[in-house]
């Protein structure tokens, strides 16, 4: 059974005159490394939106159409209840924290649930450990850089022990570096637990390597769902902008030129430089 | 401004911080009330040195020097015009006991600042919300206070940031009346307040999605628990204060001129 489907699945926002997202159906598997994205303004984040619970329950608006996560129907079930299911980890590191220092941060959520006091602990030091953070426990969020801000919130989405964790656009207050370092904790997180990941994300040349799920999406609907390399093989998800790996891009401007490379498409500059190195040692 | 420094938290630890802070507050409150029973010079003066060696033990004697200071010109303030209305009551005639007295109420106001100051610069805001937590404040309003000051140093940085757009517009701040400069500050308002409702809304959001509002009862990864030391400054405060209320009510607190008196008499 997939962990989050959704069956024509249209939402309108309250004061909005036309759906910002339009029949969507889409299936995710448990343990997916799922990658959303799409020009800005396509639904991406409202999509996210709703495999929590905050549309509709805080949003309220018109939701039509099935979604089901982790077995809930999500119109049944209240935001807290289907957090103990579904992480969220937002855009600004800086307004998800609430707490004066990073300990407290990764606790919060799991003293609104009411877990008692040595489980908090327990889980707390290993949230902390797994994302890199245990040495910082004691700092306040304001003395953080970006990107350990950023950490402190997917550990404390961790720490809630979700099956599903949904990040959108979480890099996009951070420099380069500080992104490499979130996406390479989210994919341990992924490889090691079998976490289910949503990433919504637009810097494909950073993520596409990690993804085995991609969903493009347009004007509120989904126009492009499957498997990366086929996707990416395609030229729409070019046409509308969606930024594509370089090496990709590369890929395909050497096989129009005539020049025989594999039949993977690459996604990191590492399978590209093995290809090439492969066709080098051909032609000697 | 100065005033403000005296009262703000530097993470340290010494045996005062670690201390529970309902003692703390209660240690503050004791010493208030002591400082408001007593009028006499002598009794202020015991107070207020009571209070320097919890200063020593805590380090923070520089920001409690700068908070004193800060205090200073109200204490000046408060000295001349008690020494001014006695006199112009008593018929413009001048008398050692009002010089008395105006020092009395000045040292007094100086002792109110020592305690709270000594409460707040060794009292970490996290702590404080744990204390409120834990005398049945509503969780709400804990939560509220501890975010307010989570978010000061957000705020100021983002006040800045609006400044200087803003300049760079070519707006002048330091210009004008003093109506005028207030009007000025309006474009910085306006901003810094949308932005403040928009990152609101952000916040509620990430804590539906962090399970707020789940439980009645919540837990706590902490837990303030009396220690020997936290019993210590109970036991202190509180004979301070029994001390203090057996003086003021069953003894005759001497001013210093009859102190003087007597002991020269005994000369």
């Amino acid at each position: 059974m997939p962990i989050i489907e959704t069956k024509n699945l249209t939402y309108t926002y309250p004061s909005a005159t036309k759906p910002s997202i339009k029949n969507v159906t889409i299936k995710i598997e448990k343990g997916e490394f799922v990658l959303v994205t799409g020009p800005s303004g396509c639904g991406k984040t409202t999509l996210c939106r709703c495999f929590n619970g905050l549309i509709p329950h805080f949003y309220q608006g018109k939701l039509e159409g099935e979604i089901t996560v982790a077995g809930l129907r999500v119109p049944d079930h209240p935001t807290y209840e289907l957090a103990k299911h579904v992480g969220m980890v937002f855009q600004n590191p800086e307004n998800q924290l609430f707490a004066l220092s990073v300990e407290k941060d990764v606790a919060f959520g799991l003293e609104n649930l009411g877990i008692p006091r040595e489980e908090i602990r327990k889980r707390v030091d290993w949230a902390l450990k797994l994302t890199g953070i245990y040495h910082l426990k004691e700092r306040a969020p304001h003395e953080l850089s970006g990107g350990q801000q950023q950490r402190v919130a997917i550990a404390s989405v961790i720490a809630m022990q979700p099956e599903v964790i949904v990040l959108d656009e979480p890099t996009s207050f951070l420099d380069p570096l500080g992104a490499q370092k979130i996406f390479e904790v989210i994919y341990e997180l992924n490889r090691q637990l079998g976490l289910t990941v949503v990433l919504v994300e637009h810097r494909l040349d950073l993520t596409a390597k990690y993804a085995n799920h991609l969903i493009v999406m347009n004007n509120g609907e989904v126009v492009l769902d499957g498997d990366p390399r086929k996707i990416l093989e395609y030229e729409e998800p070019q046409l509308m902008g969606v930024g594509i790996p370089k090496v990709t891009r590369l890929y395909k401007l050497l096989k129009a030129d005539g020049i025989k490379l594999g039949s993977l498409l690459p996604l990191s500059p590492k399978e590209l430089a093995d290809e090439i190195r492969s066709v080098l040692k051909r032609d000697d | 401004m100065s005033f403000f420094d005296g009262l703000k938290f530097r993470k340290i630890s010494s045996p005062i911080h670690n201390l529970d802070p309902r003692v703390k507050f209660i240690y503050a409150c004791v010493i208030f009330v002591v400082a408001i029973i007593f009028w006499e010079l002598i009794p202020l003066i015991g107070l207020f040195l009571i209070q320097i060696p919890l200063v020593q033990i805590a380090r923070v004697r520089k920001e409690w020097a700068r908070s004193m200071r800060g205090a200073a010109i109200l204490a000046l303030i408060i000295f001349f015009t008690n020494l001014i209305f006695s006199f112009l009551g008593a018929g413009s005639t001048f008398r050692i006991s009002f010089l008395e007295y105006a020092l009395a109420m000045m040292l007094r106001f100086l002792v109110l600042v020592e305690a709270f100051s000594i409460f707040f610069l060794t009292t970490s805001p996290d702590h404080l919300g744990l204390a409120l937590e834990q005398s049945r404040v509503p969780y709400e309003f804990c939560f509220a206070f501890t975010t307010a000051i989570r978010f000061v140093p957000v705020l100021a940085g983002e006040a800045q940031t609006i400044i200087d757009a803003q300049k760079a517009r070519g707006l002048e701040l330091e210009k004008g009346s003093f109506f005028k400069r207030v009007r000025n500050y309006i474009p910085i308002l306006i901003p810094l307040i949308v932005s403040a409702i928009r990152r609101s809304l952000e916040l509620a959001e990430a804590m539906e999605s962090r399970a707020w509002g789940a439980v009645k009862k919540r837990t706590n990864l902490y837990e303030l628990k009396f220690k020997a030391g936290d019993y210590i400054l109970g036991a202190v405060a509180l004979s301070i204060l029994a001390i203090s209320i057996y003086v003021r009510l069953c003894l005759k607190v001497p001013t210093i001129e009859e102190l003087l008196a007597f002991l020269i008499s005994k000369i």
